[in-house]
């Protein structure tokens, strides 16, 4: 019987009803929108700043002492201990190697090049791959410093074989143009030309600008700068690029201090630190380290997007239960004669207000549901405008948790809108209702 | 043993006693004052009325001496500024808002000038929602509810709206209502008041039913030939009572 009445009050005054309802429908569109969103970008920023560089990087172990000068890492490239390249292929297969999705080895080395002036000048060369295969088969994965600097600009080709391709500074410098001759010797360490040093000759395949300081630089196959410098298989210092977990408290602890389940838990969860342990446990002689410089500006810039989803949120929830609140102050001011005949015909205060209650309640959920639907759809489209070419957008669309989250906010916004409208209108003496209506 | 002696209440002792038994209503020093801005109406300015079971009151008075506001006091439709008021022998000042709302519902039917009818409801729907409001069950609540419709003659205009009734079947509808929970008090306010004589006249012949079932009913009227119909007349001027006489029809049905 309750039922009955609510159901016939629902069914009144449905332009008011349709005001509030819709009010309630943007704001839980938003937030669902917002929340879908929150919960898959860390995600998708994440794969976004991934191309932006490594966030591990893997030395020789007794190569550990830091140089860095103004930040800028500085360590000798004459260690003396190397990686070998054939170790590499082992990264794909520790326990998250497929979240590794950029290698880059490099060795550098010194060499003198007798410029088209005719001038003997020293430069910095650096070993890469360009384009390798990490396996054999087919469908390997092809990886390089490319992949891992996107933004790098290239003039020309890639180089193979006794080809180079030569940074836009040094170019200028040089006036080397594509398709010059580039002969090379090997230069000690302190920058002179031993006598016997074999000659290579280097075709210049290309130009790059890179904005670091590979602008200076002559960049070589690996496989050149490992013959040049006489250590083949060698590599001294490879970037890897993995798909992580934010770092959080527990990233940063230490495996050893663990409990066996914690560790356990630690290291199957995809954190730059326990990747890192892995490529430690995988390759012998090697350090890994993670690169914090990336995750930290991710952890700035995710943290300023959430806040601002969350006012967003917030805002809209806000101007749901004003809209709610004034739809609901008309529509009970519309309605006092009959709460006063109510309240005279023996309805309690307590009944009416559930009644009101009820009815907005209903709306509410109502509202919740369809905005969660829309908001659903509107994160997964906003997902694909920000993320674009990003295949994560469907897991983004009906996320169920979010349901009850949404329809739980409607419900709590449009009571609280609706409560001082209720509250005065059973203030009311139901004499003077009545007198005022008759 | 004439009873009719006019009695001014003004003068009367106080009824601070409160209730004796077989009196349904008893107000003692009853003050109602409406505060508007900085001016206050004293619309009742301490009313002592006592009103036994069954008895059949008519209240009269001019316009603006303080009837509705009386009546409203005695429905629990309002609270006294000043003084108390045993209904059925409890001092509603000491309930809480559902136990009004139960005494309203259950003991007291109300009967209004304007007839206050849900107007987008059915007369069967409008005779429900007393017994809607406490929880009857469906089917009994129908079955009632046409019941009374028939009794106050309107058992062929059941699913008629107000805008479709005339103005004696509405009140006729609002009767019913009133009646549905076969409450003990009926209180009516001008309830022929826009009704034109032949249709008052009907309405009457149903309050004298009424009464001579045993309900108690309290009516406010303008005219003197409505007020006849009473056993007892309470004549309200400027807030207090001014005249408590025993109807003429009644005097000469005394030995
Ligand atoms: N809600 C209110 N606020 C302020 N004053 C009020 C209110 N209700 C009634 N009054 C005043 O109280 C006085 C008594 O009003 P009431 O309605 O009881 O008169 P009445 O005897 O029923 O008159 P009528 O015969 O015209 O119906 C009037 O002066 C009226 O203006
Ligand atoms: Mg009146």
């Amino acid at each position: 019987m309750f039922f009955r009445l609510l159901m016939e009050s629902f069914r009144r005054q449905r332009r008011r009803k349709l005001l509030a309802g819709i009010a309630i429908l943007l704001g839980t569109t938003a937030v669902t929108a917002m929340l879908a969103l929150a919960t898959t970008i860390g995600d998708r920023i994440h794969k976004e700043l991934a191309v932006y560089g490594a966030n591990i990087v893997v030395y020789p172990k007794t190569d550990l002492l830091d140089v860095k000068i103004g930040g800028v890492d500085v360590k000798p490239a004459t260690g003396g201990s190397y990686l070998k390249e054939s170790d590499l292929a082992k990264l794909r297969t520790i326990f998250w190697g497929n979240n590794i999705t950029g290698i880059s080895p490099e060795l550098p080395v010194q060499v003198d090049a007798t410029a088209p002036s005719g001038e003997t000048l020293h430069a910095n060369g650096l070993g890469l791959w360009f384009d390798h295969a990490l396996t054999e088969d087919a469908h390997a994965q092809r990886m390089g410093a490319p992949a891992l600097h996107p933004w790098w600009k290239l003039q020309g080709i890639w180089p193979h074989d006794s080809d180079a391709v030569v940074g836009a500074g040094l170019a200028a410098k040089w006036k080397l143009r594509i398709g010059d001759r580039l002969p090379v010797t090997l230069s000690t360490a302190n920058g002179v030309t031993s006598g016997d040093a074999r000659s290579f000759a280097l075709r210049v395949s290309g130009i790059v600008s890179t904005g670091d300081k590979t602008e200076e630089q002559i960049l070589l196959p690996l496989a050149m700068a490992q013959t040049i410098s006489g250590l083949p298989g060698a590599v001294w210092r490879v970037e890897v690029s993995a798909r992580t977990k934010p770092e959080d408290a527990f990233a940063r602890k230490d495996p050893e201090t663990l409990s066996p389940k914690d560790h356990d838990r630690w290291y199957c969860s995809p954190y730059a630190n326990s990747i890192a342990f892995q490529i430690r446990e995988a390759i012998p002689g090697a350090q890994a380290e993670q690169v914090r410089r990336v995750e930290q500006s991710e952890g700035t810039v995710l943290q300023r997007i959430s806040g601002l989803m969350w006012l967003v949120s917030a805002a809209a929830l806000l101007a749901a239960g004003f809209a709610v609140s004034a739809a609901m102050a008309t529509a009970i001011l519309e309605r006092r004669g009959e709460i006063g005949l109510m309240r005279s015909l023996g309805a309690s205060r307590s009944a009416i207000a559930l009644l009101f209650y009820a009815e907005t309640g209903l709306l509410a959920v109502f509202a919740g549901v369809v905005g969660y639907l829309l908001g659903s759809g509107l994160a997964a489209w906003l997902g694909a405008r920000i993320f674009a070419g990003d295949g994560g957008a469907a897991e983004a669309v009906l996320n169920p948790v979010l349901l009850p989250v949404v329809v739980a906010l409607a419900l709590a916004v449009s009571i609280a809108g609706s409560t001082p409208s209720i509250r005065s209108a059973l203030r009311m003496d139901p004499s003077a209702i009545l007198r005022a209506d008759a | 043993m004439a009873l009719e002696i006019p009695v001014d209440s003004t003068t009367t002792t106080t009824n601070a006693a409160g209730p004796n038994p077989g009196e349904v209503i008893v107000t003692d020093n009853l003050w109602k004052t409406y505060v508007m801005g900085d001016q206050q109406v004293n619309a009742l300015r301490g009313v002592n009325l006592r009103i036994r079971h069954s008895e059949y009151v008519a209240i009269m008075g001019p316009s603006g001496s303080g009837k509705s506001t009386l009546m409203n006091l005695i429905g629990c439709l309002d609270s006294p500024s000043q003084g108390r008021y045993w209904l059925n022998g409890h001092d509603v000042s000491q309930l809480n808002d559902d136990e009004l709302a139960r005494i309203r519902n259950k003991e007291i039917g109300f009967v209004f000038q304007t007839f206050n009818l849900l107007a987008r409801a059915t007369s069967l729907h409008n005779v429900e929602l007393p017994l809607i409001y406490n929880g009857t069950p469906t089917a009994e609540r129908t079955a009632r509810a046409k019941e009374v419709l028939e009794s106050v003659g309107l058992g062929s205009r059941m699913d008629h709206k107000p805008n479709e009734l005339s103005g004696g079947q509405r009140q006729r509808v609002a009767i019913a209502r009133a009646l549905v929970n076969r409450p003990s008090i009926i209180l009516a306010d001008e309830p022929t008041g826009n009704l034109d004589s032949k249709t008052s006249v009907e309405i009457m012949a149903l309050f004298q039913e009424l009464h001579a079932k045993g309900n108690t009913i309290v009516l406010v009227t303008h005219e003197p030939d409505i007020a006849e119909y009473a056993n007892r007349i309470v004549t309200i001027r400027d807030g207090v009572v001014a005249g408590d006489q025993l109807s003429t029809r009644n005097r000469n049905q005394q030995p």
